[in-house]
Parts: C-alpha cells; sequence; structure tokens
C-alpha cells in the first residue's frame, strides 16, 4: 500500500490560447471503499490562480491551511496580488522544508499572470522539484493513464471551449481506468476576464 | 541474484523478473485480482446470477468488461471472485470433471455435485489459492440451488450469497430485500440493484453488470451498461 495512493486522486492541468484548465475528480476514499464523492481537491488561491493536491487527503487539507496563511501575509506585505510563478515557488520551499518527512502531495498550478494574463502551469513532486511545460501537467494515481490520454489529445491554442471538451475526455478516460480515482469531476476554465466552473456526468465505478 | 523456486506459494511474477521491481512497474508485483462483486439467488423456477466486471492489477483496472459469470456445465455456472488466475484454473478442472462425469452418467450432474467438486479443490488447496466461488444452477431433482464456497474451501446451501470484495457494501440491502419464491423479474432487479450499490462504493468493483438466468429451459444472458445501472441518490 503506497501511501500516495491510499486515497487516490487524478489531477490535471492543460494551457490553451489565452486561457488555462484546472481538472481533478471528487471522490474520497479509504483504499477501495469510496467514503464521499463531492471532496474538493483544486483550490483558488486568486483571481486567476489555481491549485490542484492530489494525495493524502490530510495533508490535502493542511498544506492548504498553509499554504493559504503564507499567500495571505503575501498580500499583506506586498499590496498586490501574487503572480503564478512566484506562488509555485513558495510552494516548492513550503514542501522542501519538509524535506525529510514530506507532506504527501505533489501539486499541480495552474493560473494567469494578474498583469498580463499570460498562462501558466505547473506541477511538482512531493518534495517540491517544479516543473513548468507548455502543454500540460498532471498528478494522481492514474498519472501514466492520464499522460497517455493528453499526449493524445492535447494541441496547441486550444479556445476556452474546446479546451474544456479535450481537459475533460482526458481527465475521464484516464480516471476510468483507475479503481481509486472518478466518482464525478469538476473542471474549472480561467480566462482573463471569467472563471467557469463545470461539474461532470461520470460514472461512479 | 534471487533463485526462483517455482513451488513456493508465495510466487509472484517480480520475483522472476528483478529488474522490473519497483522501477515504476508497480502492476508487475501485484496479482491481476477480480476484486469484485458478485451474487446469486434463488427464484421461483431457477437461480440468478450477477457480477461486475471489473478486473484490476493493482489500482489499475486491467480489464474493465470481464466476464466473472463462468458456464461449467450448461445448466451451472459459478461466480469467481479472488485471484483471476487461481478462479479460472479451478473452474477449468471442474468443467473438464464434469465433462467427463456427464459421458460416464449420460445426464446432467447435480449443482450439488458441482459444488462439491469446488469444494474440494479449493479446501485441499486452501494454502496456495486465493478463490471465493458461489456455484448455482439447476437440475431436475432439486431446481434452482446456491452454494457459497468463500475463501478457505467450505461449502454452504443458501437461498441467496453475495461475495467479493463490493459485497461487504450490501449486507444490509441484501437481507432487508430478499423475499424467498421471488419471480424471475424480481430476482432480476434485486441482483443488478444489489450490484449497482456495491458498484457505488467498492473501488475493486465496477463497469457493466452482467446477469444470467438459469432454469429448465436454460441459461438466458444479461447485459446491463452504462445508464441501464440502476441509480440510487447522489447529490450532484
Amino acid at each position: 500500500m503506497s501511501i500516495l495512493s491510499y486515497n487516490g486522486a487524478a489531477i490535471m492541468a492543460m494551457k490553451g490560447k489565452n486561457c488555462v484548465a484546472i481538472a481533478a475528480d471528487r471522490r474520497f476514499g479509504i483504499q477501495a471503499q469510496t467514503v464521499s464523492m463531492d471532496f474538493d481537491k483544486v483550490f483558488e488561491m486568486g483571481p486567476n490562480l489555481f491549485i490542484g493536491l492530489p494525495g493524502l487527503a490530510t495533508d490535502v487539507q493542511t498544506v492548504l491551511a498553509r499554504l493559504k496563511f503564507r499567500l495571505n501575509m503575501y498580500e499583506l506585505r506586498e499590496n498586490r496580488r501574487i503572480k503564478p510563478k512566484t506562488f509555485m515557488s513558495m510552494v516548492s520551499n513550503l514542501l522542501y522544508e519538509r524535506r525529510f518527512g514530506p507532506y504527501f502531495v505533489e501539486p499541480v498550478i495552474a493560473g494567469l499572470d494578474p498583469k498580463s494574463g499570460e498562462p501558466y502551469i505547473a506541477s511538482m513532486d512531493l518534495i517540491g522539484c517544479p516543473m513548468e511545460t507548455n502543454d500540460f501537467v498532471v498528478s494522481g494515481t492514474c498519472s501514466e493513464q492520464m499522460y497517455g490520454m493528453c499526449e493524445s489529445l492535447w494541441e496547441p491554442d486550444l479556445a476556452p471551449d474546446d479546451l474544456f471538451e479535450t481537459i475533460s475526455q482526458a481527465l475521464m478516460n484516464a480516471f476510468d481506468r483507475d479503481a481509486v480515482s472518478g466518482w464525478g469531476a469538476v473542471v474549472y476554465i480561467i480566462e482573463k476576464d471569467k472563471v467557469t466552473k463545470r461539474m461532470l456526468k461520470t460514472r461512479q465505478d | 541474484m534471487a533463485t526462483v523456486n517455482m513451488m513456493t506459494s508465495g510466487f509472484s511474477p517480480a520475483m522472476a523478473v528483478p529488474q522490473m521491481h519497483g522501477m515504476g512497474f508497480e502492476g508487475m508485483d501485484t496479482e491481476v485480482s477480480t476484486g469484485t462483486t458478485i451474487m446469486a439467488t434463488e427464484f421461483d423456477g431457477g437461480v440468478i446470477i450477477g457480477a461486475d466486471s471489473r478486473t484490476t492489477t493493482g489500482a489499475y483496472i486491467a480489464n474493465r468488461v470481464t466476464d466473472k459469470l463462468t458456464k461449467v456445465t450448461d445448466y451451472i455456472y459459478c461466480c469467481r471472485s479472488g485471484s483471476a488466475a487461481d478462479t479460472q484454473a479451478v473452474a477449468d478442472i471442474v468443467k473438464y470433471h464434469n465433462d467427463f462425469h456427464r459421458m460416464e452418467m449420460g445426464e446432467q450432474p447435480l449443482v450439488k455435485t458441482v459444488a462439491h467438486m469446488f469444494k474440494q479443490l479449493c479446501y485441499d488447496y486452501r494454502d496456495q489459492l486465493t478463490a471465493g466461488i458461489i456455484v448455482a444452477g439447476w437440475d431436475k431433482r432439486n431446481g434452482g440451488q446456491v452454494y457459497s464456497i468463500p475463501i478457505s474451501g467450505m461449502l454452504q446451501k443458501m437461498p441467496f450469497c453475495t461475495g467479493g470484495s463490493g459485497s461487504t457494501y450490501i449486507y444490509g440491502f441484501v437481507d432487508s430485500q430478499f423475499k424467498p419464491k421471488m419471480t424471475k423479474e424480481e430476482s432480476l432487479q434485486f441482483v443488478s440493484k444489489a450490484v449497482s450499490l456495491a458498484i457505488n462504493r467498492d473501488g475493486s468493483s465496477g463497469g457493466i453488470i452482467r446477469l444470467a438466468a438459469i432454469s429448465k429451459d436454460g441459461v438466458e444472458r444479461f447485459t446491463l451498461t452504462g445508464d441501464q445501472l440502476p441509480k440510487f441518490y447522489e447529490d450532484s
């Protein structure tokens, strides 16, 4: 039993034309048993900045709380919204502080630069090694399945509606091949002036 | 370099391929398992059997359209749970014994006889097998019967039975909803609702619901896919 697959999760983010999308499943389970189907794993950190936290559920909640505290302090001191790239460094630092007794989460970050609106996505491992990409990032118990789906379906410069279809199909078909993720999905499409949150109707198995 | 002893009961593919272990190939050192939901129930005139269709290697779903309802004779089926390899091997051996039996006796075997053949294998090799089997069928002497053979090889005749990892979530449901002498339609509803509830909660069960009705007229098979699965309260 691996600690990172104790609760099960599937999260991915994709870049589109002047937009980003982040999507996650909604299952909270304890090994094979599903306890609830409305567990949030994607959180808003700013008007155009979201973080997805797959992994051990208790650490999802703790990392979220600690991160929110640091972010609030940053915004009070700097008196401005944080840039996505800086936020990524903040998360990385928080995780590396626990290098030898880590939080069991492998976050996914998606957002738009507050001034220029440029799309940004990144992911990192449980001790904070960041990876910034120009196409997509995935994290969770079915990451291999998600890589396969994204690699096949993603193309550059997708419009928001097309990006929604692409990320939805990639996520759903990936977690349908994983016994510990699924049971519902939520997709956020983040554009300069609006964020659209949609729930997907998925298989409940 | 570990020597591979084929006789040990703890054989796993990872021992034979040492370089595969722990290098991202997590599926190589977990057995293929039909962590599952299976069920059988008597009705007035025969038996209904049902199962989900998921086979997993660890958390990866290796097959999402598995057929866990295996024919042993024209009128007797078994529902398989536990190790996929073990249950397939045991069912093949019992099928062979029954083909022989039918040639010798000139008529279909009793469900009780087939159930005892399963039990003998599951009990004698209990240390090497992980097999939970439900034997269900129809014969002309005793009509529809259900026999449960859980992991260590005990045999018990029951009016209805559930098995597999998903069965733990539906004990309350089946205990409250079962009635003796239901009609074929009522029994099909009973089994499909129960399996659907288990699929909803158990990570190791899922996919489609396969059903079969066995009576004096033979075997009739059904499949419930997608929207045909019974639905229950979901708040989103």
